[in-house]
């Protein structure tokens, strides 16, 4: 469904990716993990289109077709979604209104119906009806946004989500939470593509379904099954890297 | 401007109109002798306009209206298409948009009013065109009239006096709460010779009231000049909103004159919209708080096409207490202009000021301008400023347009939610319309 080739990624003339490869089947369950400054963020930035990150080479696919260069909306409108690493505060525009409008476009939803399911999906992740009407992430904690952004990938149903350390900054309960609902989504058939450090998250999920990929200086320089998790937990990166030859 | 008009064609001119009014409005004579004074002021007056020079004045005034406009409009048919256009897609009723033409100062809007204010009549509430406040209640007129204005503080107060017409009388009697906003239509004045309004607001002692004035929508005026002045008036303890919603066609230059007198304890909150694309809009309105007293003066602007926004605004605490806040947020695009500079003086002891002002800038030729005064006589006051001037955030419009919603429609997310805080005690019939007056500017519709 999702097919990255030979990706080289440059911000500001500075090249972050350096030729990845990744290829995502239909429900996959697939992991990045790898030290900071590897090109994680980048690479999900780029996928969903941050008109920051310059492609330099190589290309993008999505459900067949080429979407290198495709604005945000239309790669969102395809199926894929991001959830941010850090959501940036939307000052002035309550959630209420801001996710009647995203399930108005991407699902073709009246807004009453809409209104309906938002109150609805939001309660299980903790938020009252009143806290819909405050503004998007402003005033937020580190949990709050996470499970906002949660919300929105459970409200939109994307054939892809992308998480961005989903669990950072985050408190346990919280992270419980989030982690089930990513497990939830993707028995309801959403691919996943999740970057995190810690293997926490995974904790509750079949290792032998997922893909743990390991990034290092913007390549992928090993892919495996889950146990690939532990090893990192237990053994930190130099192994593998060693074992590598990165 | 082919010929010249000299300072004494203008006088003969103003003469005139004087001679007009005074006998159209059957006005008494105290009311005519302020107009005539206000003529022999006009010539001596200082002009300091920043866009309109002495010899524009002078043609205005000569030549109030402008040409090309439809002469008899008796139907909503007559408007010019591109506005009919524009009302259809905002969606504003068809009582609405009679008014906009002109059409319902004395018709539909009118009679519901009446019915309406004559209860409220009964229990202290004067609400009167202007007009008529001065023939049935003189005493109060000539006691709040012009007591806030040097006549000849400029040729734009000289010009005014002189001719004033239409405009509001407000009069809220002690202990008196008016619990829902007024909204009042007969600001436009059908055949008016100069476009000058004088409005008088009288809120006695723990008096309540919420005035609305002026409309969302494009109203079509015939001058080119809008010359408005307001004076208010807070007796202790004594609680008043003036809303003033503004869309003016491109061709117009706003020049209001407000002012306010607020006394112990009473707060004045003063907010002002301005969506249209006028050409341009100059005020500094001045308040004068006693102690405890408070002011608000909020600005919301919407700066598109040529349109040129210089906002002041002097706030005096002069009482022990007295607090002011002068708040503005503008989305300036296109060519426009916008300059705010509040000024805060605190003159007492314990007195609060703060001065805000954001802005976002949709486009390069955009300019803003912003100069807070503080100055403080006192060592206890506490008086502070802060500014925000930027684009909208590339991280911002990303978040949104990676939830789906296209380029346009975030940025009209963003900008609404950008205005949204300041707009907190706008009737919602005002803020759907608003909205959707940002959503048609952002989308370049207007």
């Amino acid at each position: 469904m999702l097919k990255v080739e030979n990706l080289h990624v440059s911000v500001e003339d500075r090249e972050i990716l350096k030729g990845v490869d990744l290829s995502i089947g239909a429900g996959e369950f697939h992991v990045i993990m790898g030290p900071n400054g590897s090109g994680k963020s980048t690479l999900a930035l780029t996928i969903a289109g941050h008109p920051k990150y310059t492609i330099t080479e190589g290309r993008i696919l999505f459900g067949g077709e080429e979407i290198t260069h495709l604005a945000p909306d239309e790669r969102a409108k395809r199926g894929v979604l991001l959830a941010f690493q850090v959501p940036p505060d939307v000052e002035g525009v309550k959630i209420i209104d801001f996710l009647q409008q995203v399930l108005i476009e991407l699902k073709g939803m009246g807004p009453v119906e809409a209104y309906d399911l938002i109150v609805k999906k939001a309660e299980d992740l903790w938020f009252k009806e009143e806290d819909l009407h405050r503004y998007v992430n402003v005033g937020f904690s580190g949990g709050e946004r996470k499970r906002l952004e949660l919300l929105q990938a459970i409200l939109v149903e994307p054939k892809l989500l992308i998480l961005d350390e989903p669990d950072s900054g985050v408190d346990v309960d919280s992270l419980s939470i989030i982690s089930r609902k990513i497990e939830e989504l993707n028995k309801r058939g959403t691919a996943i593509l999740l970057i995190t450090h810690y293997g926490r998250i995974l904790e509750h999920l079949d290792k032998d379904s997922l893909r743990v990929h390991v990034m290092k200086d913007g390549r992928i320089i090993k892919t495996g099954s889950g146990n690939l998790v532990e090893r990192i937990e237990r053994e930190g990166f130099s192994d593998i890297f060693e074992e590598v030859g990165a | 401007m082919t010929e010249t008009i000299t300072i004494s064609d203008a006088k003969a001119i103003i003469k005139n109109q004087i001679e007009e009014l005074a006998k159209r409005n059957k006005e008494p004579n105290w009311m005519t002798r302020i107009r005539y004074k206000a003529l022999e002021a006009f010539e001596k007056a200082p002009h300091n306009d920043p866009i309109i020079s002495e010899e524009e004045l002078l043609h205005f005034i000569a030549k109030p209206e402008i040409e090309g406009l439809p002469e008899n409009i008796e139907s909503l048919d007559d408007l010019p298409p591109e506005m009919k256009a524009l009302l259809d897609r905002l969606g504003i009723s068809e009582v609405e948009q009679k008014y906009i033409a002109g059409l319902a100062v004395q018709t539909d809007t009118g009679v519901i009013y009446n019915e309406f204010l004559k209860e409220w009549a009964k229990k202290g509430l004067i609400v009167l065109p202007t007009e008529e406040a001065v023939i049935r209640y003189p005493d109060l007129v000539k006691e709040h009239f012009l007591r806030l204005f040097h006549v000849d503080e400029s040729k734009l107060t000289a010009y005014h006096t002189a001719v004033w017409n239409g405009g509001i009388f407000l009069y809220v009697k002690e202990g008196l709460k008016v619990p829902f906003p007024l909204h009042l239509f007969f600001l436009i004045q059908e055949s008016a010779l100069a476009q000058a309004p004088h409005i008088i607001i009288i809120a006695e002692k723990n008096s309540e009231f919420h005035l609305i004035e002026g409309c969302t929508a494009p109203i079509l005026v015939k001058h080119s000049l809008h010359l408005d002045m307001t004076e208010a008036y807070f007796s202790e303890g004594s609680k008043g909103q003036l809303t003033v919603l503004q869309n003016w066609p491109e061709y117009v230059h706003t020049r209001p004159m407000t002012r306010a007198k607020i006394g112990n304890g009473a707060r004045f909150i003063n907010t002002t919209v301005g969506l249209g694309t006028g050409k341009s809009n100059v005020a500094n309105p001045k308040y004068w708080v006693e102690e405890d007293g408070y002011v608000e003066l909020n600005g919301i602007l919407l700066g598109q096409k040529d349109w040129f926004v210089d906002l002041g605004g002097e706030m005096y605490l002069q009482g022990k207490g007295a607090a002011g806040i002068n708040a503005s947020k503008a989305v300036i695009m296109d060519n426009s202009t916008v300059i705010t500079r509040g000024i805060i003086k605190a003159k007492a002891p314990k007195t609060k000021g703060h001065i805000s002002c954001d802005a976002l800038l949709l486009s390069d030729k955009a300019t803003m301008e912003t100069y807070p005064g503080l100055v403080s006589r006192v060592d206890d006051a506490e008086l502070s400023h802060e500014a925000a001037i930027g684009k909208i955030r590339e991280e911002e419009l990303f978040y949104l347009m990676s939830r789906g919603l296209d380029e346009e429609k975030a940025t009209q997310l963003i900008v609404k939610g950008f205005l949204e805080p300041m707009l907190k005690d706008i009737p919602m019939e005002f803020l759907v319309e608003i909205r959707k007056i940002i959503e048609l500017a952002v989308s370049g519709g207007m």
